[in-house]
């Protein structure tokens, strides 16, 4: 032990003497790319929060944030309120579509899921405006919140489905056998077996759907009713009438505080427990 | 405990034929193997006594209650699959209380039915464990209790022990025979394994592409094979192929006299076959004696080769002899016998008329 303690001190002498390898600037020019990078995707943010903290005519920044929790907070409890019922209805559509499309074959259904995957590659602008021309057939859709609801569903639906399409295919169908077998019934096989093992697909589709519901505006933007006006679509508001002020900035900021929260809520939660591996043998 | 009939039960899957009017009768409490290689229908028609899959044809009964059409959890069976299939959310415990809870037991019967289950199967300090911290046979062993706890009907067994290594899977194989014999459960076992067939069964079912090709007791099995299929499954490697000659002779039985290829073959009795039938005589290497000078006189049949290879497989050895451009494998155990094996040269094979098998067949080139 202290033979080996004492090698590597003369090492380090003579390493002060000699002239830097080439590995070395290999090593300080990749981390120095990768810092680079970050700060190239950090910074926009950074600024953006810098920009929140400062006041108008030098008052306390905080006051800013305290304005989000006052005049902003019917906007974010907008917010909240349709990303929950979207999530909802999300998982109650998903969860029996992902069962069908993984155990059972019949006809139409590749086409079927790609219909159900559509709105992942249309422009939100076209499902604006088409959403737009059939809600003029139905006049309550344009007043009340369901007609957001709904418009935030056929966008956020494919993001729930495809995770837990893929959890589904992952788990070996013997499970569910096995829960047959012992007496079980399909739904009760479904709820006690089958939820839990595709519990990482569920929370991976919960936690795409949530960002994408909760930070879109320009859906919103086209079919929201009279009245309702959610966090991002204020935030879009402002800037667009009255530029860009430090409130605005500030209500910006809480938004992608919420959306980076609930990402490591995700990987707190589930990341832990399922990723690493004690729920599949 | 119920007896199992399947009548004249087949599944097709488009133009393929799984498994093709299958008919059989396991009696209460039986051990029932089903045999064969893979692609031969015997995990299909498992599959359909547990109602995973339908029959295209057929009825399937227990007892006198007719479950061709009825889904698997109303007919109480207990199905331990290839891999132990552990519920990996749930801990031992619970993965053994799984059938008696979704029935809707109450909690103060199913925790002692549980213990009694995983005392069963020597596991009762694991309850706690998760599946994953067990191995792969007490995994098994789990699987078991948890058909088990739920008192099923019917044992079916799809390949239990594949997926464990040597040693371990013939210590499981007795332990699932021990479990069946003290619970007197009717029992329906599938593998591909004869060895594995022939330790645990009470009758065994030899199937190929869908058909049955015999059902017997080990024995009948072994020693009487109904056809070429058999006899070369169950480890009869030597085949001639040839036509009944003459029939009885000095056995009580009568011997059966074959012409193959120039070779005349006596061979043990049976009661099917003619003269000028065709016939395939199968005789197995552990049967072929080497030998020495002025052995020829024991033997019926003696025939002459040269040595092609010889492999030394510690206690015994594995001459291959090429006799008039056929060969034969003969296994040689025993000092004495290995002396007579040199490496290359001429030796004589002499085989007793009850050790060659005239199996029946028409017109097809043995070995093949």
């Amino acid at each position: 032990m202290t033979e080996a303690m004492d090698l590597p001190a003369p090492a380090a002498k003579r390493s002060r003497r000699r002239p830097v390898t080439r590995r070395e600037v290999v090593l300080i020019l990749s981390h120095a790319y990768i810092w680079l990078i970050l700060i190239v995707f950090v910074l926009p943010f950074l600024a953006l929060f810098a920009y929140s903290l400062t006041g108008p005519g030098g008052e306390y920044a905080i006051e800013n944030f305290q304005y989000v929790m006052g005049s902003f907070s019917e906007n974010l409890v907008w917010s909240f309120i349709v990303v929950g019922f979207t999530l909802v209805l999300d998982l109650v559509i998903a969860l029996p579509a992902a069962h069908v499309i993984v155990r059972y074959s019949f006809p139409g259904k590749r086409l079927l899921f790609s219909a159900l995957t559509l709105p992942l590659y249309v422009p939100g602008a076209v499902i604006g405006i088409s959403l737009v021309l059939v809600y003029n057939f139905t006049y309550h859709l344009t007043t009340t919140v369901w007609g957001l609801v709904l418009a935030m569903v056929v966008g956020s639906f494919p993001l729930m489905l495809m995770p837990i399409v893929v959890a589904m295919r992952d788990l070996p169908i013997v499970f569910e056998e096995a829960s047959e077998c012992l007496g079980a019934t399909r739904l009760t096989t479904f709820w006690r077996i089958v939820f839990p093992l595709i519990g990482p697909g569920v929370s991976a589709g919960l936690m795409l759907a949530f960002i994408i519901v909760f930070n879109e505006y320009l859906v919103t933007l086209f079919v929201h009713p009279p009245g309702i006006t959610t966090a991002p679509l204020r935030v879009f508001n402002l800037v667009r009438t009255a530029g860009l002020l430090p409130t605005t900035a500030a209500l910006a900021v809480t938004l992608q505080l919420i959306s980076f929260g609930a990402v490591l809520l995700f990987f707190k939660v589930f990341g832990t427990r399922y990723l690493k591996g004690t729920y599949l043998l | 405990m119920s007896r199992v009939r399947l009548n004249h039960v087949s599944k097709h899957y488009g133009q393929t034929v799984a498994v093709d009017d299958l008919t059989l009768d396991v009696a209460n409490g039986e051990f029932l193997t089903l045999l064969g290689p893979s692609g031969c229908g015997k995990t299909t028609s498992l599959r359909m006594i547990a109602g995973l899959i339908e029959p295209t044809a057929g009825q399937i009964f227990f007892d006198d209650q007719d479950v061709t059409y009825i889904p698997p959890r109303t007919r109480n069976i207990g199905f331990v699959f290839q891999t132990p299939a552990l519920f990996p959310h749930l801990n031992v415990a619970d993965n053994v209380a799984f059938g008696l809870s979704v029935k809707g037991q109450k909690k103060d019967v199913i925790k002692p039915r549980v213990e009694e289950m995983l005392a069963l199967v020597d596991l009762a300090e694991y309850g706690k464990r998760m599946p994953g911290q067990l191995s792969g046979g007490q995994q098994q062993r789990v699987a078991l209790a948890r058909v088990l706890a739920t008192d099923p009907r019917v044992l079916l067994f799809d390949e239990p022990l594949s997926a464990l290594d040597r040693n371990l899977r013939d210590s499981l194989k007795y332990s699932i025979l021990d479990l069946q014999r003290r619970t007197k459960k009717t029992a329906v076992y599938v593998t591909h394994d004869q060895s594995e067939a022939f330790a645990i069964s009470d009758r065994i079912v030899v199937l190929d592409h869908g058909r049955v090709q015999q059902i017997g007791t080990q024995t009948d099995i072994y020693l009487n094979p109904q056809t070429p299929f058999v006899a070369e499954f169950i480890g009869a490697t030597n085949g001639f192929a040839g036509t009944v000659t003459a029939v009885g002779g000095s056995d009580e039985d009568g011997r059966v006299t074959v012409g193959a290829d120039g070779v005349t073959l006596h061979c043990r009795g049976r009661g099917d076959v003619a003269v000028g039938d065709d016939v395939l005589v199968y005789v197995r290497p552990e049967n072929i004696v080497v030998l020495g000078d002025g052995d020829d006189a024991e033997y019926v049949n003696v025939l002459e080769g040269e040595i092609d290879r010889v492999i030394f497989e510690g206690p015994m050895a594995q001459v291959r002899v090429d006799v008039g451009g056929r060969e034969l494998r003969a296994d040689v155990s025993g000092g004495e016998r290995l002396t007579l094996i040199t490496r290359r040269g001429r030796i004589r094979l002499g085989f007793n008329d009850a050790s060659l098998i005239p199996v029946p067949h028409a017109g097809a080139v043995a070995g093949s």
